[in-house]
């Protein structure tokens, strides 16, 4: 059992489906408020950092120490902002402060740069399309800004892997995991409400490219080309598909494929750009 | 050989250290980055050792031969000349999994005290800082040599150093324990006078 929660795979994938699976199963079953079921991906996520980089001190000497400090404030802060029910613009203002405060406290390190200023201002950039590219709470299907989680997930994941970043690589396969338990709770029928905890959630994959840019040799920068992957909810809402429960499960279905496309497309840059032989540690 | 015994406890430290306030008896040398090798080794998986190493070492030595409680060494290595002639790897060993190049650029030691042990041999006592992290670690050194080079002309004195590190005492916990917790540090090092 012991050598099975070693191994990197069960860590990156099985562990973390199953832990998303449950934490979101199990908010789903108190049902304590709306929104709140996409706080199962947050902590399936930290959950499986402390068991695979272990729990960071405080205060955390290094960028992924302020990375896992970084999302569990964001995962409490989501929560609780869910549970008081906070929604709409107050909900995004939330998650943009918190996500701003958090990148600064990461990049410090790498600010005596042009360059690491200039990554920084660009994830600032991000962070702001997902804080404000849709509104938490509001009683739109869970789907599509889900699969933008798992897309972003897997092109940081991949392309954390490519360039040698392990850990970074199994953190956002984890997460890209977890997301995919929320997303099994979801289909075919859409149960949960993408509040400022799933928000939250899409934080913690931009703090993740934050570290992979900033403080690794990756070729980062082909993260660009994921960022369509946050145009699903347009996707999903001129998606010609039949009102019917069919047509809904059909939708939620080809948006997460769809969406997932430019990931790859990242990914395949990533490797085109570093070559696909990994570290052999 | 008292006196040799003396340099080699005190250029021992110079693999790691970082020097402090010396006596008016004391000469400044200066590493030889081209005769000075900071190598590591790590169980992998069980299966065999692996071997790396820093290829940008500096570092001073205060040497005081009569007076070895008055020798002091600094020593610097740039986290980014890691070397284990594998280039994925360097790049992964230089990520925030291990040693974090970019966060912490450098690793350092500052030697405290120099023990003697043997006729040529002694224990250098020292801190070093990795990830940001200092811990005091000791060293078995071996002097090997002083005097003047017959291929440089320069006043130099050689050493050898030996010791184990627990990595995840400084923080780096990734991979541990399948690749070993403990490391193997192997510092040969000439140094001339500056």
């Amino acid at each position: 059992m012991s050598e099975l929660l070693h191994d990197p795979f069960v860590q990156s994938s099985v562990l973390p489906l199953l832990a998303g699976v449950l934490a979101v199963g199990g908010i789903h079953v108190l049902k304590p408020v709306r929104g709140l079921a996409a706080a199962g991906i947050g902590a399936a996520f930290l959950a499986v950092f402390a068991l695979v980089v272990g729990v960071p001190a405080l205060p955390p000497p290094s960028s992924m120490g302020k990375l896992f400090w970084a999302a569990s404030a964001g995962v409490a802060l989501g929560a609780a902002a869910d549970g008081l029910g906070v929604k709409d613009r107050a909900g995004s203002a939330l998650v943009a402060a918190w996500l701003a405060a958090s990148l600064v406290w990461i990049a410090m390190p790498a600010l005596d740069s042009a360059a690491g200023v200039l990554t920084l201002l660009v994830l600032l950039a991000v962070a702001a399309w997902v804080a404000f590219g849709r509104m938490p709470g509001r009683a739109e299907g869970a789907t599509a800004p889900a699969a933008a989680l798992l897309a972003l997930a897997l092109a940081v994941g991949g392309t954390a892997l490519i360039g040698s970043s392990a850990s970074v690589a199994q953190m956002a396969l984890a997460l890209a995991a977890a997301t995919g338990g929320f997303l099994l709770w979801n289909w075919p029928v859409e149960r949960h409400v993408w509040g400022v905890s799933g928000q939250a959630a899409l934080g913690v994959i931009v703090l993740l490219a934050g570290v992979l840019a900033l403080f690794t040799q990756t070729q980062a920068i082909v993260l660009l080309l994921a960022l369509p992957a946050l145009l699903a909810g347009r996707l999903r809402r001129h998606l010609p598909v039949p009102d019917t429960g069919f047509g809904r499960a059909a939708g939620a279905a080809a948006v997460t494929v769809v969406t997932v496309l430019p990931a790859l497309a990242a990914v395949g840059a990533a490797y085109l750009l570093g070559g696909a032989e990994a570290s052999p540690y | 050989m008292k006196k040799t015994l003396f340099a080699a406890a005190l250029f021992a430290t110079a693999a790691v250290g970082a020097m402090a306030p010396a006596s008016a008896a004391s000469v400044a040398y200066k590493l030889d980055p081209a005769h000075t090798a900071v190598v590591f080794i790590v169980n992998h998986l069980g299966f065999a050792n692996a071997v790396g190493r820093f290829n940008a070492v500096s570092g001073e030595v205060a040497f005081d031969k009569e007076a070895i409680q008055n020798n002091a060494v600094t020593v610097s290595i740039d986290t980014a000349s890691v070397d284990t002639n594998h280039a994925k790897r360097d790049e992964h060993l230089k990520s925030p999994d291990f040693f974090n190049a970019k966060e912490f650029p450098k690793i350092t030691f500052k030697s405290t005290k120099v023990e003697k042990s043997g006729e040529k041999t002694g224990k250098l006592h020292g801190e070093l800082t990795l990830l940001g992290v200092t811990r005091p670690v000791v060293l078995d050194v071996t002097f090997n040599k002083d005097g003047v080079s017959p291929a440089s002309k320069q006043e130099t004195v050689g050493f050898s150093a030996r010791g184990t590190i627990k990595r995840t005492d400084f923080g780096m916990k990734y991979g541990a324990p399948n690749i070993g917790d403990e490391i193997q540090l192997l510092i040969e090092a000439e140094a001339v006078k500056a």
